[in-house]
């Protein structure tokens, strides 16, 4: 739409590595031969682990070296990135550039903005090395990108914690109330969680509707094609219901970030956490080894297990400039060797099959729970529409102050799914 | 013809005073010059603000959310408004906002008073009073965050010092408003109190000496000979009072983000959330279009009272 002003937030940050970049590509200019000028990319990234964005740099550095293209690194903040990103992909995209799989990912491929990439899966032969995290990146039987680390979500406890009370990691429904109220007598508080950010409060309801319905009916719903009204989520909003009755959770959980809320568990002062493994960068390196993963409860008769696991990854403007460029540094940005690098300090898991898992206790009880998980979700807000998340993110954070508001609630979410799905 | 062209002939020194007197620039002065000089802000202000103003109203007919073809809607989005019940808080708030955001003037005006005594020391006294205003409002969102933590913040400290539970104001879908416009009058009353510092140091001499003549003392010399002199700074603090309150926006979004769940959002928030989150343009500028709807009564006002104030004054 013509006469809208565009602007891209930038961080400061961000900022000094544009000038940085510029100053780099112009030295470059100077220096090469005319034939070399068109081979310069750039990637906008958003990595928030300063260690990750140093050995992305090296990777960028190292290619540089090897090609003789240049490759400006712009990386942005996380947070600011989610909203920078609409606006640069349609005035000014970069040649690379680093989003989420999934929903998230879709919305801009059905809008024409993601590069088609399957040639590049054809020609690295990258089918057979994802597996089924192909599917991720996949719309119909096209791939929009490359599908990087993986976040898996389940319950995390402190084993020193668990030892000291003798109490054992819940396996079901019932396990959970027990170590709840053994917690609790503990002088601990049981669950862990900080809703200011919302998004925890969605890992809840997830969790539930995975265990209870089942992962076809769960991603029904995130598609729109299933009422939130529906009889068959009563049962997870009463599940939910009885943990908030029980006063499980941290009180005041609105005031607190998800990170607020880990040093309370960091402290032993709460017992359990449900969140994605990125929490473990919440935790003192030199206690990493107290901290254990296990997946959610099972509930009820449900014998299969569906887990929450979201997939970033890495992608081509359709509007780019430097298409091929780009598509030879991703290739070489995927080689297993540096892939395995950058997702190491993130302790996110790898989605190609070749890449050595780093031999952590952490990592092994991730992928092994990976492993035995019979589908997966990525998470609410990946998943169903934006415009409906942003309704269902803050639904969930009131029903977990205000449980007794429950059809009001749902009512809502219902009229928002009519009108975002136009169902 | 233009002012260059006059300019020309008088460079080409060629005719007397005569022509001179008669030339189009001579005779046409009295309009021109000032409409030379209002040609640039006129410019920029229709190209920032007046097109803008119209887009933003034209967005808000259609259904668009940032990339694609936006369809037209007509007043649909005005009609999704009434029934919103997020819409309805975040009006609330606003008006929640703009009564409290009253206080500001008085209590600027009463610190004003008390800085303005001859004292020694009142200068120290002063700079302090200057802190909030020096301060990034960001800052004072996130300093006003960590006060209010319900574990580790100073209010929980005192609460806990008399052995009770501080309240998470923040988490309080009832109190978390007020908690922010308290967060966010800090500044607001130290910026009425600069302008009324101002307004007390150009008060007449002559006015005041002849009301002591007159044996006026305290209270009545205040209210009756100083007051009326700080009229106009009184009325400029409202009035920026009442805008800083309607375009409250960042206190919100790093204390509360609207929260918790919208509890605590305003109508520029809202605009924010709904244009930038949920992908929806034209929502966000309805929203955006009541708000200036809003304004416009308070700067109509504003307008009015100026020109009345410069016709008394001619």
């Amino acid at each position: 739409m013509p006469g809208i002003t565009r602007y891209t937030t930038m961080s400061r940050r961000g900022l000094l590595h544009t000038a940085g970049g510029l100053g780099l590509a112009a030295g470059a200019l100077r220096g090469a031969p005319a034939l070399a000028q068109s081979r310069a990319i750039t990637v906008i990234a958003d990595q928030s682990n300063a260690e990750t964005r140093a050995i992305f740099a090296e990777i960028a550095a190292a290619y540089e070296a090897d090609t003789g293209v240049s490759v400006t690194v712009n990386n942005m903040d996380h947070e600011a990135h989610k909203t920078a990103i609409r606006s640069y992909l349609a005035a000014s995209p970069p040649d690379v550039c680093f989003w989420f799989s999934g929903n998230r990912m879709r919305a801009f491929v059905e809008r024409g903005l993601f590069d088609d990439i399957s040639d590049l899966f054809e020609r690295e032969n990258y089918y057979d090395v994802l597996g089924t995290s192909t599917e991720t990146v996949s719309v119909g039987d096209r791939q929009f990108g490359l599908p990087l680390g993986g976040t898996l979500w389940g319950l995390f406890y402190r084993k020193d914690v668990f030892a000291e009370q003798g109490m054992t990691p819940p396996a079901d429904w019932d396990g959970l109330l027990a170590t709840c109220e053994q917690a609790r007598g503990a002088g601990l508080t049981p669950m862990t969680l900080g809703t200011k950010e919302l998004w925890p409060a969605a890992g809840w309801f997830d969790h539930l509707n995975l265990r209870i319905n089942g992962l076809d009916r769960h991603m029904a719903l995130m598609r729109g094609e299933m009422s939130y009204l529906d009889p068959s989520l009563q049962p997870v909003f009463d599940h939910w219901q009885d943990l908030i009755e029980r006063e499980i959770f941290t009180p005041n959980h609105t005031s607190y970030s998800w990170q607020q809320a880990a040093s309370f568990f960091v402290r032993k002062q709460s017992a359990m956490f449900v969140l994605g493994n990125f929490m473990t960068r919440a935790f003192p390196a030199e206690e990493k080894d107290q901290l254990a993963f296990v997946p959610f409860p099972r509930i009820g008769p449900e014998t299969r297990r569906y887990e929450e696991f979201s997939v970033n990854s890495v992608h081509i403007p359709a509007r780019a400039q430097n298409k091929d460029v780009a598509r030879e540094f991703l290739a070489y940005f995927y080689r297993p060797e540096n892939l395995g690098r950058f997702l190491r300090p993130d302790g996110n898991v790898p989605p190609r099959h070749d890449i050595p898992v780093p031999d952590d206790p952490m990592m092994r009880s991730l992928v092994e729970a990976l492993r035995n998980a019979d589908g997966t979700a990525q998470f609410y807000d990946r998943d169903t529409d934006p415009d409906m998340a942003q309704v269902g993110l803050r639904s969930f954070q009131e029903f977990m102050v205000a449980p007794d508001r429950r059809d009001t609630i749902l009512e809502r979410m219902e009229a928002a799914r009519k009108r975002v799905f136009r169902a | 013809m233009n002012a260059l062209d006059a300019v020309e002939k008088r460079a080409l020194g060629g005719s007397g005073p005569t022509t001179e007197a008669a030339g189009p620039w001579r005779s046409n002065r009295s309009w021109l010059t000032p409409v030379l000089f209002l040609v640039p802000g006129t410019f920029l202000f229709l190209l920032i603000i007046v097109v803008p103003i119209g887009q933003s109203l034209w967005i808000s007919l259609h259904d668009w959310d940032g990339f694609e073809q936006p369809v037209w809607l007509g007043l649909d989005n005005y009609r999704e408004l009434l029934g919103d019940p997020q819409f309805t808080t975040a009006l609330r708030n606003n008006v929640i906002w703009l009564v409290l955001f009253m206080v500001a003037p008085p209590a600027g005006l009463a610190i004003a008073l008390m800085l303005n005594q001859a004292i020694r020391g009142m200068r120290i006294a002063k700079s302090l009073f200057f802190i909030p205003l020096v301060l990034a409002p960001v800052t004072v969102g996130v300093v006003f965050t960590w006060f209010y933590d319900p574990t580790f913040g100073v209010l929980a400290l005192v609460f806990q010092a008399f052995g009770a539970t501080g309240p998470a104001l923040l988490s309080d879908e009832r109190l978390v408003t007020f908690a922010v416009v308290i967060a966010a009058l800090w500044p607001q009353i130290a910026f009425c109190m600069v302008l009324f510092l101002a307004g007390l140091n150009n008060l007449s001499e002559d006015v005041l000496s002849a009301g002591r003549v007159d044996g006026a003392r305290g209270w009545r010399l205040f209210w009756h000979v100083v007051l009326p002199q700080l009229r106009q700074v009184g009325f400029i603090a409202v009035v920026i009072t009442v805008i800083g309150a309607l375009r409250s926006f960042d206190m919100i979004a790093v204390m509360t983000q609207g929260g918790p769940f919208g509890s605590s959002s305003v109508l520029a928030y809202l605009m924010y959330e709904q244009a930038i989150f949920s992908y929806r343009f034209g929502y966000g500028a309805a929203i955006a279009s009541v708000l200036f709807l809003i304004m416009a009564v308070f700067i109509a006002w504003y307008l009015r009272r100026m020109l009345r104030l410069e016709r008394e004054a001619a």
